[in-house]
This record gives structure tokens, sequence and C-alpha cells, in this order.
């Protein structure tokens, strides 16, 4: 069934600071599509918009689940969970105190996930082994590679729809950040989801992005509708490779 | 049994029956302080409540006060989850959670106090149950029914809360809510429902601990202050958040207190309890089995 999420002139801001304007996109079902900015221009500020953490001051958010339409706007963000939209937030926000068996049981918390949790649980660890090891050991104590491994199996065990991953490279190696985004891959082929990922790591992105837009100062400059046009696409040079 | 050895084994079993009541007194502080980050200093007000009503229903229709606080929890949940609904939209919401809802419990602490003077005033009262003067005698000994009832259900309803805590969805949530609330709304949870439903069972567990109160030691209004210091003690001792170690650090305290009673005279007692408060302070600030 189609998973997917339509943004129509989305404007929002903090107090008098206007940070997204009339910012319109779309993910369709099974895609993965990438927001490309830098940092300060509204990427994660547009997430959270989507999660009802942020209230838009104007503009439409809509998703389809399971082809069901749902209006997002004004609904909260444990109700959008519900739903089936999962965020692997920046920063991860894990449970530090938690150890990392229990913050994988606390994303089964929603009931449709805890029907799968077994079976959800049995597959994080097999795509994860690290955390299989430190299944005891508090969350805090886990390495940076290894705390972005456990957000994203966390937002896995919520059994989400449409994955929206804020930022997933943020303070990893260049190494781990390639392992990240292969999981990342792995994961929504395995799952079938649809992915909405933010990333200024425009070589690590457009791996496994399908297409993609630039946002820069809080609007879409740049929509670009296949790898291709993403990569050969002038405002791209400029942004990330300084040409 | 000689009589040192006698006075020694009794100062165990006394210390251990002690403990079991002040795990009961306790174990709603280490939830809404160690869980909660919720600092209700009112919470020996709502057991001196549990004790005037345990107190009323055994006075007036002689029912056993320990099985009318159990009957009447529900009540204490229902209070509990209001309270925290004010505190939450009063101070939480608006991020005065700190200096003013220290004061506000305060207040709390002390309107309560002031009714039941109102109601009941400043004499002691007692409860009348068939087991309180009533001791059992194994060697040489002593059970004393009064503190035997009470630690039996105290055990009962700590260890309950613990596998309650520590096995289901709803326990794992209140582990995580003072951890990072927004973290929890993604995952579907309302952090709020779960910090009211767990300081509604934090107030539920005080009219319970009342009711062991009033069996074991007669009660005025203004004995609620006495008992603050002890519970954030024992909840401190033991490590915040954790209910296993809520439970240690009450015995912890009984036996210390029993045993610089019967050794050195019952004045020191608090000197001991504290002076240990402040020893974990120093070498192990994150308590006996903090995380």
């Amino acid at each position: 069934m189609a998973n997917s999420i339509r943004i129509d002139g989305l404007c929002a801001g903090y107090g008098s600071v206007q940070v997204l304007e009339r910012i319109s996109l779309s993910v369709n079902d099974g895609e993965t599509v990438a927001l490309l900015g830098t940092n300060g221009n509204g990427k994660s500020t547009l997430m959270k918009c989507v999660m009802g953490i942020v209230p838009p001051g104007a503009g439409r958010i809509e998703a389809v689940i399971d082809g069901v339409p749902y209006d997002l706007v004004g609904r909260a963000t444990e109700e959008i969970v519900g739903l089936g939209i999962a965020l692997v937030p920046e920063g991860r926000r894990l449970f530090p105190r938690l150890s990392v068996e229990e913050n994988l049981q606390l994303g089964a918390y929603r009931r449709a996930a805890r029907a799968a949790l077994a079976r959800n649980l049995a597959f994080c660890f097999e795509a994860f082994p690290k955390l299989i090891e430190r299944r005891k050991q508090l969350a805090g104590s886990l390495s940076g590679g290894e705390q972005q491994m456990l957000t994203l199996a966390r937002a896995l065990m919520t059994a989400p729809k449409i994955l929206l991953i804020d930022e997933p490279s943020v303070g990893l190696s260049p190494l781990l950040v390639i392992h990240t985004i292969d999981k990342i891959r792995e994961l929504k082929q395995r799952y079938g989801l649809t992915v909405l990922m933010a990333e200024q790591n425009f070589n690590q992105a457009i791996r496994i992005a399908d297409r993609g837009y630039v946002i820069v100062h809080g609007r879409i400059e740049f929509e670009g509708r296949s790898r291709d046009d993403l990569s050969n696409n002038e405002l791209v040079h400029k942004l990330y490779m300084g040409l | 049994m000689d009589s040192t050895t006698a006075l020694f084994a009794n100062a165990i079993v006394a210390g251990l029956l002690l403990g079991g009541f002040y795990a009961a007194m306790s174990v709603g502080v280490s939830i809404s302080f160690g869980m909660l980050d919720v600092v209700n200093i009112a919470h020996p007000a709502f057991i001196l409540l549990g004790s005037y009503i345990a107190y009323t229903m055994n006075d007036r229709l002689g029912l056993d006060p320990i099985a009318v606080s159990v009957v009447l929890s529900p009540l204490f949940f229902v209070l509990g989850a209001g309270l925290y609904r004010v505190y939450y939209l009063c101070f939480e919401q608006r991020g005065q959670e700190s200096l003013r809802g220290l004061a506000f419990f305060f207040g709390i602490l002390f309107i309560t106090e002031v009714m039941l003077v109102l109601v009941f005033g400043v004499d002691y009262r007692m409860s009348k149950t068939a087991y309180a003067d009533t001791t059992w005698r194994l060697d040489a000994l002593d059970f004393p029914m009064r503190l035997v009832v009470p630690f039996l259900v105290s055990m009962l309803m700590v260890v309950g809360l613990q596998l309650f805590l520590s096995h289901t969805f709803f326990g794992r949530a209140v582990l995580a809510v003072a951890q990072d609330p927004l973290a929890l709304r993604l995952m579907g949870v309302n952090p709020i429902r779960v910090k009211e439903r767990a300081f509604a069972l934090s107030i539920a567990t005080a009219g319970v601990a009342g009711a062991f109160l009033i069996v074991i030691q007669p009660v005025q209004p203004a004995i609620g202050r006495e008992y603050i210091g002890l519970v954030f003690a024992v909840c401190v001792l033991g490590g915040m958040g954790s209910i296993w170690g809520t439970l240690l650090g009450a015995f912890v305290l009984g036996l210390a207190e029993s045993f610089t009673s019967t050794f050195f005279g019952p004045s020191w007692a608090p000197a001991v309890s504290f002076g240990l408060l402040l020893a974990t302070l120093a070498f192990r600030p994150a308590g006996l089995l903090g995380r």
C-alpha cells in the first residue's frame, strides 16, 4: 500500500525569525529523497514541522499511510508517530541511562509495534550485531557510531512506514558515515520504507537517494529529479564543492 | 543465646522490620523525585493524610487500617493525578518547576498539615488492631506484629512496583521520561500522561504507607515533617530512580537506626542515618544501586 508525504507552501519559524519560506516538496511511495543543505538552512526545522514538534505558520503537510490520507498539521507528535511516521532525530536523543535493550523496547511502545516486537528486535540485532553484544550496557556509554546505529534501530522498532532521518552523518568518522548510509539503504529495502533524509554530506547522501532537493536559507532552490540531475547541478557544485 | 547475642539479633530483626516500613514511605519519592524529577516534598503530607483516613475508618467502623488503605488507594491515585495536572499546568509547562514547583509542594505540605490539625486536632491518634499487641517469639527473637504486618504488605507493594516498572512498556517509559521527554514522544508516547500516572502511583503508595505509620506508632499532624529528611535520605542512599536501591537504602537506614538505638540510645539514631547519607554523597554520589 502507498506511503507518501506531500508538503505544500510550508512556512515556519521561531518567534520573529522565519526559518522556512513556502517550502513545497514530496516524497513518493518507496522513494529515498535527500534534503540537502548546509547548517542553518532549515532542514531540521522542516523535519520537526512534519513530526509536529514545531508548529507551522502556514502551509499543508499531508501524509498517505497505507493508502489513507492524513493531514499532519495540528496533530501531536505521538499521534504522528502512531500513524507510522518515525524520525531519527539530530543529536540522537537516546535515553542515556537506559540499556541498549530498554531503548529498543521503548521504540516498540505503540500498539502496532508491540505485536512486531520480537521480530523487529531480532532483525535489529541481526542488522547491528554490535548492539547484541552491548544489549545490557547503558546507551550513554556507547561510542558515537554505536549510538547512531542504536538510534536507527530504535526508530525501526516503532515499525514505521515513513522514515525521516535528520543528519545521520553528524559526528561520525568518514568510514562510519559510509557504513551508516549503507545501513539506511539496507533497512529501507528490507522494510519497503519511504525515506526522507536531511544531510549535508552530499556525496554520501546521493549514493542512496533517488532524487533530492537543495534547501538554501529556508527555500527550495533546486529540485533534482534524479541522482544525475543532482550531481550535475551548478548550485550543488557551488555549495558542496566550492566550484 | 546469651543476652548480648540476643540483643544483637533483635536489633537486626527490628532494623529489617523498620527498613521495610521506610521502604514503603520512600518508594513513592523514589518514583516522583528519582524517576520523574518532580521534587515532591509534600509526600509525607499524603502519608499523614493516609494515616488519618485509615484512623477514621478504624475508629468509626472498626476496619483494619491497612486493608482500608489498600482499598482506598485508587482514591489517592486520582488525587495524585489531579495534583500533577495542576503542577504541570502551573509550573512544569512554563519551565518554572525548579524553585516555584518546590514552593508549591512546600505549600501543599503545610496546607495539608493545617487541614489535619483543624479536623483532628493536635492530639496523638492511634489505631486499634487485633494484632497490635501481639508479639511472636522465636527463641529470644521478638517479632512484634504491629511491625511485621506492615513489613509484609510493604514488601508486596515495593516488589510489585519494581516488577511492574521493569517489565512493562509503561514502566520503561517512566524510567525514560525525565531523561528526554521529546525522544519519548518520538516513540509515540505522551510524556505528560506517563508522568501523571506515575506520579499518581507514587501518591497511592503514600496512602498505604500512612496506614502502616498509624499501625506502628501514634500520629499527630506535624510529624510528617520529621519524615521529609528520612524519605529523601533513603532515595539518595539507595540510588536515584532505582526501586531495589530504595529498598536497600531503607534496610540500611533501618538497621543503622536500630543498632544505634539499641547500643547508644535512640537520640543518636538520626545522626547516624544522616551521617550515612553524607558518607554516601561523598564516596558514592550515585547511591548504592544508582545507574
